[in-house]
């Protein structure tokens, strides 16, 4: 009790939770940026925080990494064009509500689904923190190839019906994948002999041009104006009581599977998010209305990506291992205090460990405030003249997508993807599962690749192992359940939509 | 919808053709173990099947809704213009040439043309304050 009293007090500072505010702003203007990233942000900003205390610098830190997933779900929501690529899902039913004249309700769901995850996550890292970061621990090479073929077998459910399409773009998105050296022998593959592509093709460019060059040329080519009209119902922001309640399973359910796969190191909150979309719309009794404007699937989808914090955290701060990009910068910033993440921290600087508890709590509830109270203002963007907003978009995309590297080749690839996004959207092929492909496509091969080395070759001695059991099973499931579903006769094929589209 | 399907369809199933043939001459692996040619060739025999799949529905006529392509002349103007916006990339003068290029695209999309300058040349002062300045990204 008197480590949670020191570590609140630690934090209720004016200097602390000034830090913090401002943390919150610039992570929610690197979220709205497409192309801008919390690790961007939190990397940019880390040398300022070398002349504060721990506590400030840290204040900061967290405050830019916990703005920044929610806010990337703002232009997702308003204009189909993911802030971050945790937010991918968060578009499939955020700017379905944008066109059905409920841009506010989306953005408000956003603001409280986004903070539930975190609070969720920050309470299992509170308390659970310990099992999770062991059972994450569990996880060797074949494991997580079993997780990412999980991801994979999604596809299928994020295809808004177009199953065939739908896996077809998945293959597409896998092949992309495939550009660069190879994971394991360095051999180069599909390069062309061009310096640029051996590290293969970065998606966050492909994901900027895929849904807002794309959207923005379909947008250009069909000369309706999602925007204008939606723009004179921007519609209550707050959920009704009824609608709360229907989405509280969902928002709950998404927050410990973003939790679980946060924990995991190197998944982050886009398999998270897309994980949960997919499984909150099979055990919904509405599954049907997933992808076309579904409370619940946006709310299962923003707690699941901003719950990855605090998985990513629980790993971080019991085992020193980083999750992800954003919590390597974390360790390093802490090691730079001399705080060195790991068992003995809990041991040794509990007052510490809640410092970081509290911190994340207040930026949670921070970010919210600004959701909810901004929600209104930012869904006038809408009431712009489109081809305006297509020209910010257009120059933003492209500014965000070189900044990623400072290369060109980063333009060309969202230049390309956005005519392809296009084409794809006219021909209704779903652009969700192309980009499921392209990242859980690596991560696919080098684990299968690693998981055969450790046994030899041996393809069944992998099978040995439970939690791949558990997920190869979950794979199976999630490939039979449509053929269930149609046999049922509860699947009902929609024409007229697609999650992305 | 028909021709659509079947033209993705044909482009995708010679794509999965060529990463199996690419993927067979990649190096094998020693010990049995998958070599680099292993997940192309794979993926390649997936896309090929789902992709005569979706070419044989093109064929057979059975659409899955209207298609149209609508207003292409507009659409190839704006790929024109990032076009040549891009090829000028890194020729310095970035508020000038992103104000006049965003400028062009705007009066092409019925925009008038004095406003229409004003909010570009506003938009890229931004972005470079934003980004070149703010962020240190180097964008002349």
């Amino acid at each position: 009790m008197a480590e949670i009293l020191a570590g609140l007090s630690a934090v209720l500072a004016w200097p602390v939770l000034g830090f913090l505010a401002i943390g919150v702003c610039l992570g929610a203007v690197f979220g709205a940026l497409p192309g801008l990233t919390a690790t961007m942000g939190v990397a940019l900003l880390t040398p300022l925080t070398f002349w504060v205390s721990p506590e400030q610098g840290l204040a900061m830190l967290l405050g830019i990494y916990c703005g920044t997933i929610p806010s990337g779900g703002i232009p997702a929501i308003l204009i189909n064009v993911p802030g971050t690529p945790a937010s991918i899902a968060a578009s499939w039913d955020g700017y379905a509500l944008t066109r059905k004249g409920q841009a506010g309700l989306a953005l408000g769901i956003n603001a409280l689904a986004s903070t539930t995850g975190q609070l969720t996550s920050i309470a299992f890292l509170a308390f659970l923190a310990f099992p999770i970061a062991s059972f994450a621990l569990r996880f060797g090479p074949a494991e997580y190839f079993g997780l990412t073929l999980l991801g994979v077998s999604l596809m299928a459910g994020v295809s808004g019906g177009h199953v065939l399409k739908g896996v077809l773009a998945g293959t597409l998105g896998l092949a992309l994948a495939l550009v660069g050296l190879d994971p394991m022998t360095a051999y180069p593959r599909y390069t062309f002999g061009m310096s640029e592509f051996l590290d293969g093709i970065s998606f966050v460019p492909v994901m900027i041009g895929l849904f807002g060059l794309g959207e923005v040329l379909v947008q250009i080519s069909d000369r309706q104006s999602a925007q204008v009209s939606a723009a004179a119902a921007i519609g209550r922001v707050l959920p009704r009581i009824a609608d709360a309640k229907r989405m509280a399973r969902a928002t709950f359910s998404g927050a410990a599977v973003g939790t679980m796969v946060g924990a995991i190191p190197a998944a982050g909150g886009d398999i998270g998010a897309v994980i949960a979309w997919e499984q909150a719309r099979r055990t919904s009794s509405d599954g049907d209305s997933f992808g076309k404007g579904s409370l619940s699937g946006l709310a299962a989808s923003c707690s699941a990506c901003n719950a990855a914090i605090g998985g990513g955290m629980t790993t971080m701060l019991t085992l020193g291992i980083p999750g992800d990009a954003v919590s390597a910068i974390l360790i390093g910033a802490l090691l730079i205090h001399g705080i060195q993440p790991g068992p003995l921290l809990f041991a040794n600087n509990q007052a510490f460990v809640f410092s970081i508890v509290f911190l994340m709590i207040f930026a949670s509830l921070l970010i919210m405030v600004i959701g909810i109270l901004g929600a209104k203002p930012l869904a006038k963007v809408l009431s712009i003249p489109a081809p305006w907003l297509w020209a910010g978009i257009i120059v933003f995309g492209t500014v965000g997508a070189y900044a990623l590297n400072n290369a060109v080749t980063d333009v060309w690839a969202m230049y390309a993807a956005g005519v392809a996004g296009f084409l794809f959207r006219k021909t209704q092929i779903p652009l969700g599962p192309l980009v499921l492909g392209l990242i859980l496509g690596p991560l696919m091969e080098s684990n299968l690749r690693r998981a055969l080395i450790l046994s030899r070759g041996d393809w069944w001695a992998m099978l040995t192992r439970p939690i791949l059991l558990v997920f190869l099973a979950a794979t199976l499931l999630s490939l039979l359940w449509p053929l269930v579903r149609a046999r049922r006769g509860r699947a009902k094929r929609s024409q007229d939509t697609i999650p992305d589209a | 919808m028909r021709h659509a399907d079947t033209i993705c369809g044909a482009l995708l199933a010679a794509l999965g053709c060529a990463l199996i043939v690419s993927g067979a001459a990649f190096p094998a692996a020693a010990g049995g173990l998958p070599g680099a040619g292993f997940f192309p060739q794979a993926i390649g025999t997936l896309m090929a099947v789902l992709a005569s799949a979706l070419l044989l529905r093109g064929l057979r006529g059975r659409s899955e809704g209207p298609f149209s392509i609508g207003n292409m002349r507009e659409v190839a103007v704006t790929a024109a213009l990032l076009m040549a916006y891009l090829l000028l990339w890194g020729s310095g003068w970035f508020v000038v040439r992103t104000a006049v290029f965003l400028a062009i695209m705007l009066s092409l999309l019925g925009q008038r043309w004095i406003p229409a300058f004003g909010y570009a040349s506003a938009l890229a002062v931004l972005v470079y304050l934003a980004f070149d300045v703010g962020l240190n990204v180097t964008l002349e």
